[in-house]
């Protein structure tokens, strides 16, 4: 990985001649990109959550969002998946333009993403919260379930099955006839991460993975996260917990009021006096 | 013998609330039959009796199928009621002051299109909003509702009412003339009074016939698309909508499914109620009804069909019921009265001792079918915390 990351950089300098801490931190070395966030502006009334934002996620990557408090990372995640409109600028999942679009329809281009807290399910059972992930299952129409019940019950037992292998494999199976809301918040990002990937995203948002987790589980939740980057999943993730992030992600984007401060591989975003002084500094 | 076991199993593998509901459901009809052989219930009487249990039913799966489905929060039972018994009598009714006469099968569509309709023009504004707004918006839908029909005389009689129904089924070729067809009955009791069974009483089971049909239909398809993915995805929307759109699903389309279904149920109760009663008049679109329904539902649990169809019958029995209590003499004071009061205090202490209601839906709502055969069904779990929530 470090191998190729080092290649990518060469040839950065190589074709463009330009100096490896860039002020523009638009990398133009992605080949395969994704999701792009071009020229992203959102406001509040006054304030300005998201300032011209720009920043690619290239495919087969586990991508970091990191920022100080306020930085605006869960508006752009928000921004992204549809649940904000955007002031200007534009989102691309696949190469189609989703600004603007609705979340479910950001999801059928392939984007997933999952929740800061843990959304709970009520009078649900584990495996019955993990059903609602597989994307259009034909039982979601209303006519079909009239009229092809047949159809409706191989489906569905396609994706229990589904469910039960994806359990099995985040080794929670033994949870599947809990009540969703009776487990425990770690199990609960476990269960949601697992719920993401039954609708087989392109790319998955994870907001806060370890947020509230114990070590354990963090751990377990970081094994997880690389397994299915191995397995061909695209990430991106905010967190707060730096030695996650950093032991995690490759590259990591910097953000800062609102805008890219930096872009790079872990070791150098860590070491990198401006980022230190976003962190430190509070403020301009 | 193996009639008795395969009882006791099936008795044995209830839950309590079960239990306790089934108890008393076998009780209450021990005393319809008490009151039906000993006279002080008339057959006829208790025939509209069970007719308008029945229409409470349908409201509530209406509701049910509202609120306890997807979350949202429609004040306007009242006004749907309404729309579908004015619908139906305007369409069949001889004094109507629009085109009348029709075929009640016409009113029962016109009234279902109505519904349909009016569910539209609420939700296409309000549904793509949070909860509150429906809310706030159908309360005031009522409203307009019944004051149209209550001030635009030209269309509806006004406060005059709409009379001369025919029952649902004139104009069919058998049913239409059954009721006259059958002979008069008389039944001696022993110990009790003598029943006569004539014309009013066939027809009332005509009645009763049709709204068993109506309820029996409702409630396999609630059940059949409760356990659906569609039902799924709309349970995903009452606990987190957010939750739902991010998965991919187009929440507005199923919120608005889910209501125009709801508001087409409700308007099949009032479509009943115009051809039971054969008069309506804006009075029957009075908001205590919205209020009754929303505590069959809560009472039933809500987004639970059976539980509906329970509290349906348990807020006619207090309703009805209460007249009867007065011939008690021993009882020092005038209870009939105080049915309103009964039905508040009913509510708070359910809400009190069992918030999430008498019969609390299953569990686990899965496609029957995919889990019967499903590789790993669990034998531990399910049925024991079917009741609810927790575990007392």
């Amino acid at each position: 990985m470090s191998d190729v990351e080092e290649a990518v950089d060469q040839d950065v300098a190589n074709d463009q001649t330009v100096p490896r801490d860039q002020d523009v931190p638009h990398d133009t070395s992605k080949e395969d990109v994704v999701l792009r966030v071009d020229d992203l502006q959102k406001a509040f009334g006054g304030l300005v959550a998201t300032d011209h934002a720009t920043f690619e996620v290239e495919r087969g990557t586990i991508t970091g969002l990191i920022g100080p408090n306020g930085a605006g990372k869960s508006t752009i995640f928000n921004l992204i998946s549809g649940f904000y409109e955007p002031d200007g600028g534009r989102v691309e999942v696949n190469g189609v333009d989703v600004t603007g679009m609705e979340p479910y329809e950001v999801a059928d281009h392939g984007l997933i993403r999952t929740f800061q807290t843990p959304r709970k399910l009520e009078g649900m059972t584990v495996r019955e919260a993990m059903l609602v992930g597989p994307q259009n299952q034909p039982g979601e129409s209303f006519v079909n379930v009239l009229t092809s019940p047949g159809s409706v019950g191989e489906a569905e037992k396609r994706n229990l099955a589904e469910a039960e292998r994806i359990l099995e494999e985040f080794e929670i199976d033994h949870l599947a006839t809990q009540p969703a809301t009776d487990i425990s918040g770690g199990q609960m990002k476990l269960v949601e991460l697992a719920r993401a990937m039954l609708a087989e995203p392109e790319i998955l948002l994870l907001d806060e993975p370890v947020a509230g987790v114990n070590p354990t589980l963090r751990n377990e939740l970081a094994d997880q996260i690389r397994r299915l980057n191995e397995e061909g999943t695209t990430c991106l993730l905010i967190e707060h917990d730096m030695d996650f992030v950093m032991e995690l992600a490759d590259p990591v984007v910097v953000l800062d009021q609102g805008s890219v401060l930096m872009e790079g591989p872990p070791q150098r975003v860590q070491s990198d006096d401006r980022v230190i002084e976003a962190y430190l500094g509070g403020g301009t | 013998m193996s009639a008795g076991t395969r009882l006791q199993t099936a008795w044995a593998d209830l839950t309590r609330a079960e239990q306790g509901v089934t108890g008393f459901i076998v009780g209450f009809a021990a005393l319809l039959l008490f009151g039906l052989l000993s006279g002080g219930l008339a057959p006829t009487y208790f025939l509209y009796l069970v007719g308008i249990a029945g229409m409470y039913a349908l409201l509530s799966f209406g509701l049910n199928s509202q609120w306890g489905f997807t979350g949202l929060i429609n004040f306007s039972v009242a006004a749907f009621f309404g729309i579908g018994a004015y619908g139906a009598a305007l369409t069949t009714a001889d004094s109507s002051p629009l085109a009348g006469g029709f075929n009640p099968l016409v009113g029962l569509l016109v009234a279902l299109v109505l519904a349909a309709v009016l569910a539209l023009l609420i939700g296409i504004p309000t549904l793509r909003l949070r909860a509150d707004y429906l809310a706030i918006a159908s309360l005031g839908l009522a409203e307009v509702v019944r004051t149209i029909v209550k001030n635009e005389s030209q269309w509806t009689n006004g406060t005059a009412g709409v009379r001369g129904i025919p029952s649902f089924f004139e104009g069919w070729p058998v049913l239409a003339t059954f009721p006259e067809a059958m002979p008069g009955l008389e039944i001696f009791v022993p110990f009790g009074a003598r029943i006569v069974l004539g014309t009013s009483f066939w027809s009332a089971l005509l009645n009763v016939s049709l709204v068993l049909i109506f309820v029996g239909v409702s409630y396999a398809l609630l059940r059949r698309v409760h356990r659906s993915p569609w039902g799924r995805v709309l349970r995903t929307i009452r606990s987190d909508e957010d939750l739902a759109r991010a998965l991919g699903k187009h929440t507005y389309s199923f919120k608005m499914q889910s209501f125009v279904l709801g508001s087409l149920i409700m308007a099949l109760a009032g479509v009943f109620y115009a051809h039971l009663n054969l008069f309506v008049s804006p009075g029957d679109l009075d908001p205590i009804t919205t209020f009754y329904v929303w505590v069959a539902v809560i009472l039933g649990g809500s987004g639970s069909n059976r539980g509906a169809l329970f509290g349906g019958f348990v807020i006619v029995a207090i309703r009805e019921g209460t007249r009867f209590l007065n011939e008690f003499a021993w009882i020092p004071f005038d209870v009939a009265p105080l049915r309103l009061l009964m039905i508040g205090v009913l509510i708070v202490l359910v809400m009190r001792f069992r918030p999430q209601g008498v019969l609390p839906p299953q569990r686990e709502l899965i496609w029957p079918s995919a889990v019967d055969e499903a590789p790993s069904r669990p034998d531990s779990g399910v049925r024991e915390a079917k009741a609810g929530g927790g575990d007392e």
